[in-house]
């Protein structure tokens, strides 16, 4: 030991990395309720696509203002729009599945990119809600609103960093 | 981005600097805002559905409870309490916890041949299975001698191990006892080497805690009361365990634990002596020592 100590901590603590738990860590009840709350939110996307398909021609009538009059091509055309955001919804809902699993395993990158899509999320909502007039309760956005912010307390905690950064091999 | 880049291979320095970390703390504390938020959009649902509004208040109180006021705790703990000695565990959220008012001298396997000649039950680790089993005795009543004890830290680690003795038929009542491994060459303020700090505390009722509102066991306020029943029961149980107490080693260690319980002390600090203690007393301790 040489030198003097500091007579106060250094704001550059905050930035240190933690200290590496070791492999042997056990996965904490953090990380497995962060990565079942991104299932739930894969639930909450599936239920919300089958409910636009459902009611689809009223999605369309009511929310664009387009009618459609028996033309067929119109027809076509809005089965098709159907068909291509059921698909794209399909395919991001997979890939947070996967991100589930990853973060479920420990994976680091996955658990912040998982946090950073929470989080703008979040933000996207907070600022309807605040600059705008958005409300939201049970019967609109609240459950995909409180499970995104749960994820990002879950996932942020330092058991799920610790785990997610624990040694391998 | 890829799990390569996080984590450099077991033995390389630790860097001084980590974006992943600035990341990690901003994510930290932007969860503890919107948690606040959450709470509050919560709250003003249960205004919105009548009677059924109550379940939503059951909700916004969990979730302070239990999400929002230990991360705003955590986050301002991680600022203001000092992260040395000061003679107090600290709760996981970071509060000022039980005092540490025993110290031990002697090895692991000594220690526990002391404790368990003495009349004292293991705490078991916080699992699913132990947590499954604290709420099937409750509610069944059946008797849970080795149900675990909440963490508690102290030079950054959780307790090493604890040990309790069950009050007869009342699950809100205990003796507990936590141990900590000193880090090596680590010595008391005063320059007394010893190599295990513990902190006792006697549980005397279940509450809300004041700080974070959570449901949790309420201490008893004269802290020496527990002190001096852990070391009568382990000198009386140990011919060989020797004590030698530091007079008004913690006087000025008083005021509240972390859930907000008064406490109250003489400052004793006994340092306990069991590297005496023969290790035959563990078989010898089994059928007498279950008491």
């Amino acid at each position: 030991m040489s030198g003097k100590r500091p007579a106060y901590e250094s704001p550059g603590d905050l930035a240190r990395p933690p200290d590496r738990p070791p492999a042997s860590m056990r996965r904490p009840a953090a990380t497995a309720f962060g990565a079942v709350l991104v299932v739930l939110r894969v639930v909450a996307g599936v239920v919300w696509l089958i409910a636009l398909a459902v009611q689809w021609r009223q999605v369309l009538e009511g929310d664009f203002g387009v009618v459609l009059e028996g033309d067929v091509d119109a027809q076509t055309l809005s089965d098709t729009g159907l068909v291509v955001i059921l698909a794209g919804g399909g395919v991001v809902l997979a890939v947070e599945l996967v991100f589930a699993v990853l973060v479920y395993r420990g994976s680091n990158w996955a658990r912040i990119t998982v946090m950073l899509f929470a989080t703008i999320s979040i933000t996207w909502s907070a600022v309807d809600y605040f600059g705008g007039d958005a409300e939201i309760t049970l019967r609109t956005t609240l459950v995909t609103l409180a499970l995104d912010i749960l994820v990002l307390l879950a996932l942020s905690s330092r058991n799920a960093r610790a785990y997610a950064r624990r040694g391998r091999g | 981005m890829g799990d390569t880049s996080e984590a450099p291979p077991a033995g390389r320095r630790p860097r001084r600097f980590s974006a992943n970390a600035l990341l990690d703390g901003f994510f930290f504390i932007y969860a503890g805002i919107a948690a606040v938020w959450l709470a509050w959009l919560i709250l003003e649902q249960s205004f919105d559905w009548g009677w059924f509004g109550l379940v939503f208040f059951v909700a916004f109180w969990l979730v302070l409870a239990y999400l929002v006021l230990p991360r705003l705790h955590r986050i301002l703990t991680t600022i203001y309490v000092p992260d040395y000695f000061i003679g107090r565990a600290r709760t996981s959220d970071g509060l000022l916890g039980d005092p540490v008012n025993l110290a031990f001298d002697g090895d692991e396997v000594q220690l526990h041949a002391a404790m368990r000649a003495a009349g004292w039950t293991r705490a078991d680790d916080v699992t699913v299975a132990s947590s499954w089993r604290i709420v099937a005795s409750t509610v069944t009543g059946r008797s849970y001698d080795e149900a675990p004890v909440s963490p508690l830290f102290l030079f950054g680690r959780q307790q090493d191990f604890a040990y309790q003795q069950e009050v007869e038929g009342n699950p809100a009542k205990r003796h507990h006892v936590r141990f900590w491994r000193t880090p090596d060459g680590w010595l008391l303020p005063g320059g007394r080497r010893v190599g295990w700090l513990a902190a006792g505390t006697f549980d005397r009722a279940v509450g809300f805690s004041l700080f974070t509102l959570q449901i949790t066991h309420k201490i008893d306020a004269d802290i020496d009361v527990e002190r001096d029943h852990i070391v009568a029961t382990v000198l009386g149980a140990n011919p060989q365990a020797t004590v030698d107490v530091l007079d008004d080693f913690s006087t000025g260690y008083h005021s509240r634990n972390g859930g907000g319980d008064s406490i109250s002390t003489d400052g004793g600090l006994p340092v306990l002596d069991v590297s005496e203690v023969p290790l035959a007393a563990i078989d010898e301790a089994r059928p007498g020592g279950a008491s």
